[in-house]
């Protein structure tokens, strides 16, 4: 009897079989279904090769700011009814923006013709030579135009590298403190004799009197925590300090930050604390907020829109008052945050400029910018406009644009490093270790931290320096 | 009947497209990354060949010794802490007896199923302080501290509860492939001769499922020395302190908010490497172990 052959045999007799009868042909003898393919690849890869990009017509715009595109749109619609060519608004959030403008600076990719762009993103555009930033100088140009004395001078510091300046500040964003005056004024404090931080830590204080079933304070005088790098950041520049000077160079162990960070550990631990953690744009921290849990706020002028919107609820139980200086007669505010619009290196520079200065000097644009978002226009000409008076409810009837708009010209002036976020972080592990080192010593006296807060601040120098000296770039510009 | 047609360089043409893909998404971009690394960029005018001083810089560079140790951690975590009770788990849902193991299987699995992001944004409300689910239902049943640090102080704790959230059912799966294939003859004469749980599982399932486990525990390396997303979006960056800092991070950091690719090349290669030496560490001891 014959035996079966198992399928793996079969299978084996047959593969054999085609290859001893497979003839040698050629690479090309292919069949027509196989020759179709190919001929559909080839005429498809050269499609896509010669096919031209459809360039759209007119100038593009890329915004990252939502708020901003209502307030764009009629201009752009007046504009373009007027002028050629037209302008084409776009969206894109704000990390999409920043990645896509660094590869158009880096790798040529299409880049839109105007950008604004927050200051978060735009550091890394300055970190090459200067001639190889992506961004137009614009410096001779808004001196020749007198731009530079219509607009808030420390306003153009963090879109300016080297001495340069690539873009036009689109705000000031100045800084004051928001309170919640249903709860200060119960408690009979009186603000106007608030001067100093040192007078608000003394009069603020008893706030903390009122305590909850477990004994811990139900309120506390101010919105801060040591983990905030922007609030440190906005602390530090108020009190005179950075973290880097006119010329890039890393500034972060001077003395007015070692105070001020000594200050902020005196704030959040121990007897003298006054601070507690209720984060910005979280659930969580405008529960806190509105529980009045913490009671004083640090308030830019856009952070007023965004409250505005996050919590209604705190309608009438607010008001703003300037910030308490670091010293008595020293600076009431100070700045964060901020956006610029840049016009990528292009040859229609003549047909973007125009465009740019309408937008950016446009009353109308001010007036929605105020009105939908509570930021002052940094063109000086446009303070004087009546609509910054007006009393707003929201804050009492106070009238917050006059307020925000006396403390403009002295908002601090900032870095446009493309290390300031890495200094940031550098600055809030400095925070971070000096108050371990005041808890552990049971040491909460700001003065007296102030050794061991140099100490501290001088490491985190060292480490950004250390980054810093490992782009060749910078190194080169400075040796020559 | 036999296609007699069928030319030899056909394969050669059909494997064609995927090649060119790899060449021009795979092969290219890791010789121009490995070019890159040995250069400072800044667009294609500006570069400058600096020859091994990306490296030279990452070895001494704390941060880089920092995200490392990080990374290592969290996956020791992962390693040492996960995979035991995926394992639990999996032992637990092998039994004969429960009711609705397919319910529980599927309970425990489908955290596996939402996106990193996702989870890394619901922990970020979860670990908050003082409105936080975690500390506030802790708060309530033990009276721990309400304002309990989580993404401040102990980040690393929080990385690694959230993604045992997240995959301790995923790793269960391969486990419990494992568990149903171990000989129950084994196991029932085992137990005839008297020994224990604790014997036969050292004895008999153990040694079954090692295969599976070492390759879980290779996943589980390679995962937690590729994490990022959850860290970046839980700590929104790095954290306080620099403890959710990561490798892959730390390349991002470098590459994409300071612009310095050829650094960010460097942390890559020394990363690949990293994974390639596990990778061989791991068949030399499985190798060993089989023979």
């Amino acid at each position: 009897m014959r035996k079966a052959s198992t399928p793996d045999q079969r299978i084996s007799t047959t593969h054999c079989a085609v290859r001893a009868s497979r003839p040698r042909r050629g690479v090309l003898h292919l069949s027509a279904g196989a020759w179709i393919i190919v001929l559909i690849a080839v005429v498809s890869t050269c499609a896509v090769a010669i096919w031209p990009i459809p360039k759209r017509s007119g100038l593009d715009m890329w915004t990252s700011a939502r708020a901003h595109v209502p307030m764009y749109e009629p201009v752009i619609a007046r504009w373009n009814e007027d002028h050629s060519p037209p302008v084409n608004l776009f969206l894109l959030s704000s990390d999409v923006l920043g990645r896509r403008m660094m590869s158009g600076f880096l790798s040529q990719t299409p880049l839109a013709d105007i950008i604004e762009i927050e200051r978060s993103q735009v550091g890394r555009a300055f970190a090459g030579p200067l001639e190889d930033v992506g961004f137009v100088d614009l410096t001779e140009r808004i001196h020749r135009e007198g731009l530079y004395e219509q607009m808030n001078e420390p306003s153009f510091s963090p879109w300016s590298s080297r001495g340069h300046i690539f873009g036009l500040p689109h705000d000031v964003h100045p800084m004051m403190l928001v309170y919640r005056a249903d709860i200060v004024e119960a408690a009979g404090i009186d603000v106007s004799k608030i001067q100093t931080w040192d007078d608000f830590a003394r009069l603020m204080r008893p706030l903390m009197n009122d305590l909850d079933r477990e004994g811990q304070p139900k309120r506390y005088p101010l919105s801060l925590w040591y983990t905030s790098p922007d609030q440190v950041e906005a602390l530090v520049l108020q009190a005179g300090g950075g973290y880097f000077d006119d010329q890039g160079h890393p500034v972060i162990d001077s003395d007015s930050n070692a105070r001020v960070i000594s200050t902020i550990v005196s704030w959040t631990a121990g007897p003298t604390r006054i601070a507690a953690d209720a984060p910005e744009f979280t659930g969580s921290g405008n529960e806190l907020r509105i529980q009045g849990f913490v009671v004083c706020s640090l308030m830019p002028d856009w952070l007023g829109g965004v409250w505005k919107l996050d919590l209604p609820q705190l309608r009438g139980k607010l008001k703003l008052m300037p910030l308490p200086a670091w010293t008595r007669g020293g600076r009431r505010t100070s700045v964060w945050g901020g956006t610029m619009l840049g016009i990528p290196k292009t040859p229609d520079l003549e047909k973007v400029w125009p465009f740019a200065r309408q937008l950016y000097f446009n009353e109308s644009v001010a007036r929605k910018l105020y009105e939908t978002n509570d930021i002052i226009s940094p063109v000086k000409s446009m303070w004087k406009s009546e609509f910054y008076g007006l009393p707003d409810p929201y804050f009492s009837g106070q009238s917050p644009g006059s307020m925000y708009i006396a403390l403009a010209p002295m908002v601090p002036r900032r870095t446009s490093s493309p290390y300031n976020m890495m200094a940031k972080e550098r600055v809030q592990d400095a925070l971070i270790f000096l108050r371990e080192y005041a808890i552990a010593h049971n040491q909460y006296d700001p003065y007296q931290l102030i050794p061991e807060a140099k100490r501290q601040l001088r490491e985190a120098q060292e480490s950004v320096a250390r980054q810093l000296s490992h782009n060749v770039f910078l190194r080169q510009e400075r040796s020559g | 009947m036999t296609n007699t047609r069928q030319p030899r360089g056909a394969p050669y043409l059909f494997l064609s497209p995927f090649l060119l893909l790899f060449m021009a998404f795979t092969a290219y971009p890791l010789l121009r990354s490995m070019t890159l690394s040995l250069q400072q960029t800044f667009g294609p005018r500006a570069t400058q060949f600096v020859g091994m001083d990306n490296f030279r810089f990452l070895f001494a560079d704390p941060r880089f010794w920092k995200a490392l140790k990080n990374t290592a951690v969290f996956t020791a975590g992962s390693i040492f802490i996960q995979l035991p009770c995926s394992l639990g788990l999996a032992m637990l849902l092998n039994k004969p007896g429960i009711r609705g193991r397919a319910f529980f299987r599927l309970i425990f699995f489908s955290p596996s199923l939402v996106g990193l992001v996702f989870v890394a944004m619901i922990f970020s409300i979860i670990f908050e302080k003082r409105t936080g689910l975690l500390n506030v239902a802790l708060h309530h049943a033990f009276g721990f501290n309400v304002d309990f640090p989580w993404l401040q102080e102990y980040v690393m704790s929080a990385l690694i509860l959230a993604s045992l959230w997240m995959y301790v059912g995923f790793n269960m799966v391969y486990f419990l492939a494992a568990l149903q294939n171990v000989s129950k003859d084994l196991l029932e004469a085992a137990e005839i001769d008297g020994a224990g749980f604790f014997s036969r599982f050292i004895n008999i399932t153990l040694p079954a499922i090692s295969p599976v486990g070492s390759f879980v525990v290779l996943l589980s390396l390679v995962g937690g020395f590729q994490l990022f997303e959850l860290p970046y979006i839980l700590l929104n960056g790095s954290g306080p302190n620099s403890q959710g800092l990561t490798v892959v991070m730390y390349l991002f950091q470098t590459g994409f908010e300071t612009g310095d690719l050829g650094y960010a090349s460097a942390i890559g290669w020394v990363l690949a490497l990293l994974l390639i030496l596990f990778a061989i560490c791991q068949r030399v001891f499985s190798s060993v172990r089989e023979s």
